[in-house]
């Protein structure tokens, strides 16, 4: 039988790598502005970006839903249904952006009847094209791609990013779950400093796990799949079953280096991103009314 | 008159070429690893191997010059800095990204006279980056000139930094505690690339804002203090003094109200000197 999702699939790749194209070509008009923190940071060319996007999706694919994170920020929750929908975050790695830290990703995921299909990361500084379909593998440009054989977690390099919140308890937390992942021993801890691009480092096998309280759902959708067709596990950081909303998720190569780090995670609470949350009190008091 | 070490800067690029391709060539196949202090201090026979052949290829142009290799000092050799030309070698500045093939793996090598820098050289291998520099001629990636951000707001600066293992507890826990220090200033961001020499690099082509690091070693730092200074940038000690190659360890920044205030928020742990 055809595969029903082929064509929205190749549509993905194509539209990614030409939002990369864009943002590779407007590195020098950045203009910047703040959401939730003076550390959250959001320039034109996200918001641009995201336009084109889903502008090229909802002339091809109209009736479907779509989550976007520039979107999002501006309407509150964000609700998964069964009905087709993208899951887009134009940049992955603002802040990298703003400064030309070489790590900047467009991630495109598509669910139907809430179950990821397919999806695509755009790592555009790189020029490297990360995709995966649901049962048939995951790549990088055209080589096929797996995570490492690695299962001694004292071998392993672990990605741990600090995020942008910078509340200190949560710094705190963050940064004691870090000390004693370091204290394990294991070979190293790096990060990108985009969530999509260190997912997709965990699918080509250049680190052995990645985890993170505090992301959102694109941000991690499409790397979900890409790690998942590269043989590896996608699971919440309680090690329960990876819940796209939830605003957390850990993956690994394999179970037992999952586990294993599971067992050091300091766990704080994090927002979820199907409630709706209150950006500001202004917005607030305009919802009341 | 003409430079007396452009010549030996021009051969270093070519020896490093090749260098970084046997590098490139062991990424594609299986490495397998040694430990030399700790667990977490990793070392290939790649590290060996390109070493010889960088210190073999100088040798045979240079034989009166000295080196600092990081492989023959860990076999016993001498790691004193004297006035006499010396070549500062690291074969593979980032050996646990290159196991694991995490794309920030450098050839670093800085060469001295009268304990001064005159060049330094840092390729970075997966990205095939070419970075160069020669005392008082720019600072260049690949041939085109590249300069430090800028940047003097402490508060919109990215800042590089790498967080490790450490058997000492307190040294451990100072380190982390400057990490959560640094980042409730706030910064925009930390990132831990895994180079010593890339992280140097990134700073001097404004990709980042500052870098510090206490327990490198000088091996580490040779290369990419030449590129960084003629990149811009401000170049100093943990205690904000003058930068000295062999102290193990060091702060590189865009400006020097970001290095400055980098000094008074970190608190220093000691960590050895290289020449002794």
């Amino acid at each position: 039988m055809a595969d029903p999702w082929l064509e929205a699939y190749n549509f993905a790749i194509e539209i990614a790598k030409k939002a990369g194209e864009i943002r590779r070509a407007s590195e020098s008009e950045i203009k910047i502005s703040t959401k939730s923190s003076t550390v959250d940071l959001v320039t034109a060319t996200d918001v641009r970006v995201e336009k084109i996007i889903i502008g090229a999706l909802k002339e091809k694919f109209g009736d479907d839903v779509f989550i976007g994170e520039e979107s999002a920020s501006k309407k509150g929750a964000c609700i998964l249904t069964d009905e087709p929908t993208w899951i887009i975050d134009p940049v992955d790695g603002t802040t990298n952006f703003v400064h030309g830290f070489p790590f900047v990703a467009v991630s495109i995921a598509f669910a139907v009847n809430k179950e990821l299909e397919f999806g695509v990361v755009y790592s555009c500084f790189e020029d490297k094209l990360y995709k995966g379909r649901k049962g048939q593998g995951a790549y990088c440009d055209e080589e096929s791609i797996q995570v490492s054989d690695n299962k001694d977690i004292k071998k392993s390099v672990i990605i741990s990013e600090f995020g942008t919140d910078r509340d200190r308890s949560k710094v705190k937390k963050i940064c004691s779950t870090m000390e004693r992942i370091l204290l394990i021993p294991v070979h190293g801890i790096r990060g990108t400093g985009t969530a999509a691009t260190n997912m997709c480092m965990v699918a080509r096998g250049s680190v052995e796990a990645f985890f993170e309280i505090g992301i959102h759902c694109w941000d991690v959708a499409a790397g979900a799949v890409i790690v998942q067709e590269a043989g590896g596990v996608v699971c919440d950081v309680n090690g329960g079953p990876f819940d796209l909303m939830s605003r957390r998720m850990m993956c690994a190569n394999h179970a037992d280096i999952a586990n294993r780090v599971i067992k050091e995670i300091e766990i704080f609470p994090s927002d979820r991103d199907d409630h709706l949350h209150i950006v500001n009190p202004y917005q607030a008091f305009k919802l009341l009314l | 008159m003409s430079d007396p070490w452009q010549e030996c800067m021009d051969y270093c690029v070519e020896v490093t070429k090749r260098a970084g391709q046997v590098i490139r060539d062991a990424l594609q196949k299986d490495i397998d690893i040694m430990e030399k202090s700790s667990p977490v201090d990793l070392v290939t026979e790649t590290d060996q191997k390109v070493e010889q052949l960088i210190i073999s290829s100088i040798r045979e142009k240079y034989p009166s010059h000295s080196f600092i290799g990081e492989e023959s000092v860990a076999a016993g050799a001498p790691s004193i800095l004297t006035d006499n030309p010396t070549w500062i070698i690291d074969p593979v500045d980032g050996t646990t990204n290159f196991v694991h093939r995490f794309p920030f793996v450098a050839v670093s090598i800085g060469f001295t006279v009268k304990k001064v820098i005159e060049f330094g050289i840092v390729y970075s291998c997966v990205e095939d980056k070419m970075y160069t520099a020669r005392r008082g001629k720019g600072a260049f990636c690949n041939g085109n000139p590249i300069k430090v951000s800028g940047q003097q707001d402490i508060k919109k600066s990215l800042v590089l930094t790498e967080i490790n293992f450490k058997k000492d507890v307190e040294q451990f826990n100072t380190m982390m505690n400057n990490v959560k220090t640094i980042l409730t200033i706030p910064v925009h961001g930390i990132r831990s690339p895994g180079s010593a020499a890339i992280n140097m690099c990134l700073v001097a082509c404004g990709s980042a804002d500052a870098y510090y690091h206490m327990g490198i070693h000088c091996w580490d730092m040779a290369g990419g203090a030449a590129v960084l200074t003629e990149a811009g940038g401000v170049i100093m000690d943990i205690s904000g003094g003058p930068f000295d190659l062999m102290s193990r360890r060091l702060i590189v920044a865009s400006s020097r109200a970001i290095a400055e205030r980098i000094v008074k928020e970190i608190k220093e742990f000691p960590v050895g000197r290289d020449d002794q």
